[in-house]
């Protein structure tokens, strides 16, 4: 079972995530801002960080930068989660040490396997 | 205003719409009825109370002349947010958070917020009206056209991700010395005019939290600003009418002095003769606002 942490501020987003990734396998922490994300990670070293660009406290590139930046995370997958448009949530997870983007409104059939193929493959439920 | 259209309501629908103070409510509640209203916006930035509140005093934000918009059920449908700042020559009004609730929409809500705005913005005797919108938010952009706006530029809204700069053997030769607090309003004083209205004076006065640093490199001199908070650095005001080469090595130094600092720099004009110093630094846009004004006298 692999541990995600989705950080994310709409509730009907983040709920519609976890319920997704949950049956798929996968253990779920939903933090609702950039701050509750930052200690949320920090503390519980996850296999993959699913991270909204815009959230109310802390930009959601600023939280990216700030997990790379700790040693033990700096491999840990990162997908941003976005709605931006496609072009400008490409560059900026590109420049920010994403390992991908998901780009909403998610299609609910494909969602769990799009972020389960950034697990690295010994996580995989 | 949201960039997507909503379905509009059937013919002979209508919805009372009344404007409420936004004075009558708590930053908890405005940040949630402005986080709904943006929820589907092109780049969404949401807000949480604190930083509401900060926005309101950063930017002279008047919540008296800003509104919540309420239909006949009681529901909030949307907000409208004003800015009044009054420099003895000019008195202006700013538009800022401007949003409808998506579900709520299709009854020219925003078009009712912004009119109620303008009439707030007229009674407070404003010779001007300005405000930003994305690029890209075309039913927005045209309803502020219809209303009497004029486009005035296209700004730039920049970033850069952590990390140090390239090592430049030159610029590390300047001699570069730190501003004390005090000298920081000296320097403003200096600054080129026509900034938009996050990036003026007052604004960045009420943020605080700003540092400085001086390069002299060979006969030039010059000098930044820049506001630095627990996990950005932001604010940015380069000393005018120095050179590129210059410039990029003022940016040299920030960045070689906070390499571990997230960088966002908004609202900097597309023609700006800085851009290309920040391009070189490793910025990268991330998208654009039209800066529109409305002249009342």
């Amino acid at each position: 079972m692999s541990l995600i942490i989705v950080i994310e501020d709409n509730a009907q987003n983040a709920r519609m995530a976890a319920k997704l990734l949950g049956v798929a396998g996968h253990k779920v922490i939903v933090a609702e801002d950039g701050e509750n994300g930052l200690t949320t990670v920090f503390e519980n070293k996850p296999d993959l960080v699913l991270i909204d660009l815009g959230l109310p406290d802390i930009d959601g590139q600023t939280v990216i930068a700030l997990i790379r930046q700790q040693a033990d995370l700096r491999t840990v997958p990162i997908v941003a989660f976005t709605a931006w448009p496609e072009e400008t949530a490409y560059q900026m997870a590109n420049a920010y040490g994403c390992d991908g983007v998901i780009t909403k409104p998610i299609n609910t059939r494909t969602f769990a396997q799009q972020v389960g193929d950034f697990l690295q493959p010994q996580q995989e439920p | 205003m949201s960039s997507k259209s909503a379905v509009p309501p059937q013919t002979g629908q209508s919805e009372v719409r009344i404007a409420v103070p936004a004075s009558n409510y708590d930053y908890e509640r405005l940040a949630a009825i402005y986080n709904q209203a943006r929820v589907d916006y092109i780049v969404p930035m949401p807000m949480n109370a604190k930083r509401m509140a900060e926005y309101v005093h950063n930017y002279d934000v008047n919540l008296e002349c800003s509104v919540v918009s309420i239909n006949q059920a009681g529901e909030e449908t949307g907000i409208g947010m004003f800015g009044l700042r009054d420099d003895g020559q000019k008195r202006r009004g700013w538009i800022t958070r401007l949003g409808v609730i998506p579900e709520r929409r299709g009854y020219k809500v925003g078009q009712f917020i912004t009119e109620k705005l303008l009439e707030n913005g007229k009674a407070r005797l404003c010779d001007l009206v300005q405000l930003e919108v994305i690029v890209g938010n075309d039913p927005a952009h045209t309803l502020f056209r219809k209303l009497g706006f004029e486009d005035v530029r296209e700004l730039l809204v920049i970033r850069r991700p952590p990390g140090p700069p390239e090592v430049h053997p030159a610029f590390d030769q300047a001699a570069v010395s730190q501003m004390s607090e005090e000298e920081i309003p000296f320097y403003l004083k200096l600054r080129a005019p026509g900034e938009s209205w996050i990036e003026e004076t007052p604004s960045l006065l009420n943020a605080g939290s700003m540092r400085g640093l001086r390069v002299e490199m060979g006969s030039e001199r010059g000098w930044v600003l820049f506001q630095r908070t627990p996990f950005q650095l932001t604010h940015f005001v380069l000393s005018p009418d120095v050179s590129e080469e210059i410039s990029t090595a003022l940016l040299y130094h920030v960045h070689k002095e906070y390499p571990m600092q997230d960088t966002k720099v908004e609202n900097l004009a597309a023609n700006s003769p800085a851009w290309p110093a920040f391009q070189r630094m490793g910025y990268m846009e991330v998208f654009r606002r039209t800066e529109m004004f409305l002249h009342f006298r």
